[in-house]
Order: C-alpha cells, then structure tokens, then sequence
C-alpha cells in the first residue's frame, strides 16, 4: 500500500540579511580597499605581472596587488591557490565583521560560492613540468586546488563549517546563482548562516581564451561608452555573510542590509554571445523583483554586468528597458568592472558588495572611464564622484553569463525596526 | 595549379579541418560561395577561429578592427586577404572588390 | 548508452571498461590503464553532427542524454520554455578544451589558443549546450561538489521545483574521461591498481580495496511535480523525499576525513525531519567505489546514523559502473526502483573494520524508503531519500 507522504521539502520563507562583507581585488586586500577604489572613479586596471603577456594580444588586468605580509589570516597558505587566498581572507573578514573571528563550528551554515578558474593558474604551471620534463617529476600539489570548489572548500575548512558547501560554475553568473542559492538555503530554514561569494585568479589560458574571441580591450573597459572595445578581466574574492533576521537580532547582530529576493533564467540562444533583446536576462532581474515583493518601479539603483563589450552593454541596455521602461535611462547604474574588472566566478560577489556598500551609505559609486555614452544604450551612470541619494531603498545587481546564465540579485537598505 | 588557386584550395581545406565541417570537402566550397548567413551558415565564432587558424597557417596579424563580414564573404575575398597581409600590407580588402 | 543497457550492466558480473590511451606519455609505468569510456557510442540520433561540431565531449554526452530522458519522460516538443530549469554537475569539466587551451598555448604561444576549445572549457558548457538543444529558458545551474555533485544537483533541483522557480527541472551529471585525467587521478593513486594479472578491480567495501575505476559519461533526469506527470499518464521512476549535504572539515584538500560523526548525525537528522527513522529505510544506495578512505568513511557514517541497528541491505553501483561520469546517479535511480541486480563486484571479503556486506544480487521489489548516500573527497557529503512507484500507485 503506497504512503502518501507530502515530501516536506521546507516552504518556509524567512528574511535574510547580511551581517557581515569581505573583498579581495585589484584595489587591494579588505573591503576598505575596494570601498576607495569604487568611489574613487578611477580604474585599478592596468599592468599586470603575474604571468608574461608579451605574446598577448592585449596587457592590462585587475590583478590583486600582493598580499600584506604575515597577514595572521593567510599563515600557512603559501601552497594554496591564489584564488583559495582570496577566497580565504574574503570569508574571514566577512565573518570578523559579522562576529565570529575563529569558527563556524556549533553553528548552522554552509558555503556557497562561484569560481570559473579557481586554481587554472597553478594548474598552467604544473601542466608546463608535465610537458617538459619527466612525468613523474611533476610537483602534483600544484593540482591541489585545481578543482572549482576549492575555494568554497578552503573557506569551511578554515572555519569548521558542517552544512552544505557548494559551487556553482556558470562562468559569469557563477556567484550571482551562488548568492540566490545561499539566499533559498537560509530562507528554507536549511541552515542559520551562509557564507555566500566567490573567488577567481588570473590565468594565462583565461586570458588568451578572451582574446581568441576578441573580447578584451587594450585599454581598461569602458562599459557603456560609444567607442567601447571591450572587457578587462580582473580577480579576486568577496563574500556576504546571509544570516537569518531572527539569528543576527538573536545574537544581537546588525544587519548591514537585507537580501530581498533574487531569479535566474537562460538565454538559451548561444553560448557566448548573449541574447540581443535582452529578453532573458531582463527575465532574471523581473524575477528578482516579483521574489522581493516589490515593484520595478521602486528599485533605485542598478549594478550592471556591464563588461563593456559592443554586444553585452546593448544587451544588457535593452533588457533594463524590458524592466524598467523609460526608467532605463534615469535609475543610477554602477559597472563596477569598469573599476576592477571582470572576476568572472567572483564578479556576481564583489559586484553584490558594492551594491551592498551604495545602501549603506545612500550614495551611487562613480563609473570609471571616459568618452562620449553610447546613445542607444544610455544609461545614468554616475562620474567623478559617489553621487548623494537619500532614501536609496532597493538595489540591485545584475549578471550575464557565457553559456546564457543570468542572474540577479536584489538588496534593500536595512532600517531598523 | 596557379598561386591564387592554391592558396584558395588550403583556405578551403583550412576552413573544413578548423571548424570541423565533417561531411563536407573542400571541393564542394565555392570560391564564391558565401561563409554566413546562407551559404556555409558560419557565425561569428566560427570567424574567430578561422582567423586564428589564418594566423597560425600563414604567420599574419590579423587586428580585431580587420575581422568584418566583408573579409569573409567568400573564399576569394578571404585569399585576397591572406595575400595582401602576407605582402606587409594592412591586410586591407578593397571595398570595391577589385 | 540508454537504460536499458545501464540496466543490463547492472545484472551483470563485468564492468566494462577499455585501455586508456597512453600515447600521449602522461602515464607512469605500472600505473592503472582501465576506464569506463563512451569511445565509439555514436551519439547521432541525439545530437546532430551540425549541431556537434562546436561541442566538447561532456557537452555531447550531456544533450544526448538530456534528449533520450526527454523522450522517456513524454517531453518531446514540450520540454523547452521559462519554466524548465536545468541543473548540471560535473566533478573536472571539460578536460579536453581545457588540455587544448594548455598544449596550444605552450606549443604556439597565446594567440594560438582556439575561440572554439575556449568556448567550451567552462565548467557549465553542457548546462548551456543542453539549454539551446532544449529551450530551456529557466534557471541553469553547474554544480561542482567533486564526487557529491550529483546527488546535490537533484536536491537543488527539487528545491526550484517546490519554492515555485522552476516547473521541471533536467538535473544530471557529466564528466569526461580522458588519458591526461586518468593519468593525474592514478598519480594520486586513486584508481585501482593493476593486479599480478593485470586486471584492475574495484573493491567497494572489500577489506583489499585499492581505489576505484573512473569512468565517463553522462546522465539527466526529468524532475518534475508529482501532479504533472500524472496528468501527462507518464509514470515515474522514483520520488525524492528529502535531501540533506553536509561537510567534514576535517577532510584534507584531496582525500577523506575522520568526520563521520558529525557527517552521521547529519544524516540522521535529515531522515527525522523528513518524519521517518532509521530502521523504515528498506534500501542504502551507497556511493563506496573501492576508494580505500572513501568507503570507509561511506560505512562509518551509515553505522553512525543508525547508531549501530542493524543496516537494510546496501548497494555500490559503482562496482558496475565506475566513479564519475552519472553512472552512480542513474543507477541509484534504478536501484530505488526495483529489478535484478548482480552481485556487488570486486566484493570478496568483509572489511572487519567496516562491517559491511554489499548486495550480493537479486530480484529487488521498488523500495517504499531508500537512502542514496556520496561522501566526497574534499569533504562534502550528500543524500536523498527516496520512494518508489509500487505498484497500484496513481
């Protein structure tokens, strides 16, 4: 006789807020750093060492300048991946900040991050002995964190963390549906806390992918500009410390804004180039918006993929009108990778910090670069200076990803009660 | 066999071995026939990785600015290319398809 | 390629598996040459050769296998659209586009890298690939969880379904085996070693296991609600009725820890929130490969969630079909269902340490409970509880 038993996957819908941030970019290492670059309006992309670009078609990165020396949260990680460094020292100043400087041990959380390359670059270089010399004197712990969910596993690791550790890699969109599915564990009831981000590093085969398909320009991007060329890839890491409301009031947390909603969707059309109405990824941000319970119309800033490629930005342009109609043009857009680049696994992380950062401080952070805007895709973007907005309310923030992954993410400005 | 014609038959094979046109040989390419839309149905990838193939082949530079449809119209447009860039030129192709 | 031949393999008494390819000298002397590979399958009836062309192996494996489940679940022509959500996994990616990219530019510098190979060396190539074949045009997800992935991606996939985002959902799994990751997996002396005979054998839960045998391939489900397949008459293989991951921090970067307490307590916790205990479940699909510390630990954390009661009988499916490449998540699915199955292979003697006897073959009846169980390297372990369709059921 068959059981009808109701599978009691959880319905429960609890509100989750972020209490803690961390950011490793080319601004340099702490949220304090990106916090300067992203108002500044200058970019932070330029040279870069970590691998020779000779025989590159183009010579500029936002590479994550080296790391403070002896840095009590880096001892012993001299043979981890340098996307497993970012990772880390992201994770644990979110988590400083959020209140637990050691461990997460005792506590319901889990990790959810994005990466695209995570250790490719070590990789590369134990790929060079293997073919050189003899197979068997290939340094394999090089290998050690080549794998995508090294950071996220890196991050537990460090902080003793017993729930669901999980990485998405959808390339672009990777810490975007990261945060989404950090947002549903918390909401769910699965788990108190999620450690949601990501972390990616320079790789010299990433590069030369983007300048095989002639996506990177040899000027940092320019993202929304009439004579924009192109992407500049950067890295790096953040994390968002999510907590359930009733967790951070119980511990006597502030919660430093509210995660409201986000959606995803796919372009399904083609694997790089991405849709040219804009019509999913405008699909993603309404779903975000309906999963927040609010209106478009009450959403007050937008943080765009905006790559500055020809094809995204247009793209991209058209589906903030299939969202937000004529509003397209006046809602102050941030691209943030016009400061530090493409982080691609990372991007949707970092980019979700700033959003974070412009609710806090009820100001929109300047755009960097120059020239005249593309009249077809004119969007508010905000130069020189952060711009005042009192009363800033929602936010939100945007990803486009190779292989037609979308995902947006949506933020409210935390009010106290 | 001519140069010209030469170079127009390893451009054929080049095209049918770099993006894997399985089922279809280089005789049966056109010197005409067009590469997108309607003929070939190549797409703009498939451009990209014929022009790193051109490179690889025939040691040119091929600048992002130089990667537009007229280049790859056809077989002929695209030998035209390769030999102008081959003899130092900007790898420029008359407009007027002279 | 196809259930049916995955339902056959399963009764069998072989895995089959092939001689990897060791031209390209990434193999040390002595090491493992056996793999479960998808050389020669002709794939055309499910994805054209135009459609081919630009795709990397895992990407082909993946949309044949997501048509054939289309077929099976009565989709065809119905499946595409905003509420068809996909949800991919994959433990290393696409290692070919990624190998290509690494040769060309140490070969012929940076600007000899192909737009081709780069295009399809990200991780969720498949997920897209299986998207444009589909129009799907919902939430599209690549879960990487090393061996755990699979088992993740049903959870995560059911999640969609009930929090409203997706109606269905083709959740799976794809990976690709070729020489240079076979070769770097037997440099970690992960896969079983080859015997005085040479024969490589994957012990699961054997007291002389030695590592397991990778294989390749792929394997989608459709995910959807109860109600709908009804309404469709298609009837269904196996229900989800919970899912449950957790972590074992103490796991160094490539291998098992000692965690099984928490992982066990994890566990068990996740079958009493699903309001049932320990001794209703009838079946255990366990993820052991022969992996000598992954079966271990596979073991510890089943007697440590039914704090020592005796365990309902227990399956290792990838003494059938390898580590990697869907086998284990298609053949749980199987396994929750019902039907002949062959002898554990590879088992011949009891791991005192252990104390567990897999399945030694048989008829199975449908489960009404069963636990589908992967502890995976790095430390993340996930599980399902199941239900299967009895007979008489709606």
């Amino acid at each position: 006789m068959f059981r009808e038993t109701e599978p009691r996957m959880p319905g429960a819908r609890r509100r989750v807020v972020v209490t803690g941030l961390g950011a490793v970019t080319a601004a340099g290492w702490g949220v304090a750093a990106l916090r300067r670059a992203v108002e500044s309006g200058q970019t932070a992309i330029g040279p870069f060492t970590r691998f020779p670009h000779d025989r590159q078609r183009t010579h500029v990165a936002g590479e994550v300048p080296a790391a403070p020396a002896g840095h009590p949260w880096l001892v012993r990680t001299q043979r981890y991946s340098h996307a497993d460094r970012f990772a880390l020292f992201a994770a644990l100043e979110a988590v400083t900040e959020a209140g637990w400087p050691d461990s997460l041990a005792g506590i319901s959380a889990g990790v959810f991050f994005g990466s695209s390359t995570s250790g490719l670059f070590e990789s590369e270089q134990f790929y060079e002995q293997l073919a050189e010399g003899a197979p068997d004197r290939a340094d394999r712990s090089l290998l050690a964190s080549h794998q995508l969910s090294a950071p996220a596993e890196t991050v537990a690791r460090r902080l003793g963390i017993s729930g669901p550790v999980e990485t998405i890699s959808s390339a672009c969109a990777s810490a975007g549906l990261a945060i989404e599915q950090a947002m549903q564990s918390v909401r769910s009831g699965e788990i108190d806390v999620a450690l949601a981000g990501g972390a990616d590093g320079l790789a010299l085969t990433t590069y030369a992918g983007f300048n095989a398909l002639r996506a990177m320009d040899e000027r940092p991007c320019r993202p929304f500009r009439a004579d924009r060329a192109g992407m500049s890839l950067g890295e790096g890491g953040a994390v968002l410390v999510l907590e359930s409301l009733d967790h951070a009031i119980a511990r006597g947390a502030i919660p430093l804004a509210e995660l409201l909603g986000a959606g995803s969707s796919c372009d399904a059309t083609h694997m790089t180039a991405p849709h040219e109405a804009g019509t999913w990824a405008a699909a993603a941000m309404r779903a975000a918006i309906a999963d927040a319970r609010i209106t478009a119309g009450e959403v007050g800033y937008i943080n765009a993929h905006a790559t500055g490629t020809p094809l995204n930005d247009a793209a991209e342009f058209a589906a903030f009108r299939t969202v937000f109609g004529d509003r397209a043009s006046t809602i102050p857009v941030e691209a943030t990778k016009s400061v530090l680049g493409h982080l691609l696994g990372a991007a949707g992380a970092v980019e979700a910090v700033s959003t974070v950062l412009c609710l806090m401080h009820e100001a929109v952070h300047p755009t960097a670069g120059d020239g005249e805007m593309d009249p077809s895709a004119r969007v508010a973007l905000v130069t020189g200076a952060p711009r005042a907005t009192p009363g800033l309310r929602y936010g939100i923030s945007s990803s486009l990803g190779f292989g037609g992954a979308n995902a947006a993410v949506l933020f409210g400005r935390w009010v106290a009660p | 066999m001519s140069d010209d014609a030469r170079l127009r038959e390893d451009l054929k094979r080049l095209i049918v071995d770099r993006l894997r046109l399985e089922g279809l040989t280089p005789e049966k390419i056109g010197d005409d026939t067009p590469l997108f839309a309607d003929g070939l149905g190549l797409d703009s990838v498939d451009a990209l990785e014929l022009v790193v193939g051109l490179e690889q082949e025939y040691g040119i530079v091929v600048k992002s600015h130089e990667i537009d449809k007229t280049i790859f119209t056809s077989v002929r447009t695209l030998a035209r290319f390769v030999e102008s860039a081959r003899a130092g030129g900007a790898g420029d192709v008359p407009r007027d398809g002279a | 390629m196809g259930v049916d031949a995955l339902a056959e393999t399963l009764r069998g008494s072989a895995m089959k598996t092939l001689t990897v390819d060791e031209s390209q000298g990434y193999h040390v002397p002595g090491a493992s040459r056996r793999a479960v590979l998808s050389r020669g399958v002709d794939l055309s009836a499910w994805v054209s050769p135009a459609a081919a062309r630009r795709m990397s192996p895992p990407s082909r494996l993946a949309v044949a296998a997501a048509q054939m489940a289309i077929m099976q679940a009565g989709l065809v022509g119905l499946a595409g659209g905003p509420s068809t959500a996909i949800v991919m996994s994959s433990s290393f990616g696409p290692v070919t586009s990624t190998e290509q990219l690494l040769d060309s530019a140490r070969r012929d510098g940076p600007m000899s890298v192909s737009p081709f190979a780069f295009a399809e060396s990200v991780a969720n190539a498949a997920a897209g690939q299986v998207a444009i074949a589909t129009r799907a045009q919902g939430p599209n997800l690549t879960i990487v969880q090393r061996e755990a992935g699979a088992i993740t991606a049903v959870g995560r996939a059911v999640a969609l379904i009930a929090s409203g985002r997706a109606d269905r959902v083709l959740a799976g799994s794809v990976d690709e085996m070729p020489p240079l990751l076979h070769a770097l997996l037997g440099r970690f002396d992960a896969l079983a070693r080859p015997d005085a005979d040479g024969v490589e054998v994957a012990r699961p839960f054997d007291a002389g296991r030695d590592g397991f045998v990778a294989a390749e391939g792929a394997v989608v489900l459709v995910l959807e609600k109860l109600e709908a397949a009804r309404a469709r008459g298609v009837r269904w293989l196996a229900r989800v009725n919970r899912f449950g991951s957790a972590f074992d921090a103490t796991a160094p970067r490539i291998g098992w820890g000692t965690g099984h307490g928490p992982l066990g307590r994890a566990l068990a916790r996740t079958i009493e929130a699903a309001g049932r205990q320990p001794s209703e479940v009838t079946r255990i699909v366990s993820g052991a490969s022969g992996a000598v510390d992954g079966d271990r630990i596979e073991a510890e954390v089943l007697t440590e969630a039914w704090a020592g009661a005796p365990l309902p009988p227990i399956l290792a499916p990838k003494a059938h079909v390898g580590q990697y490449g869907g086998g284990f998540l298609a053949a749980a699915m199987l396994s929750v269902a019902g039907g002949v199955f062959g002898p554990t292979l590879g088992f011949a003697r009891e791991d005192p340490e252990l104390g567990i006897r897999p399945f030694s073959g048989g008829s199975l009846a449908p489960s009404p409970l069963s636990l589908i169980t992967t502890m995976g390297s790095g430390g993340s372990a996930s599980w399902l509880l199941m239900e299967s369709w009895e007979s008489g059921a709606a």
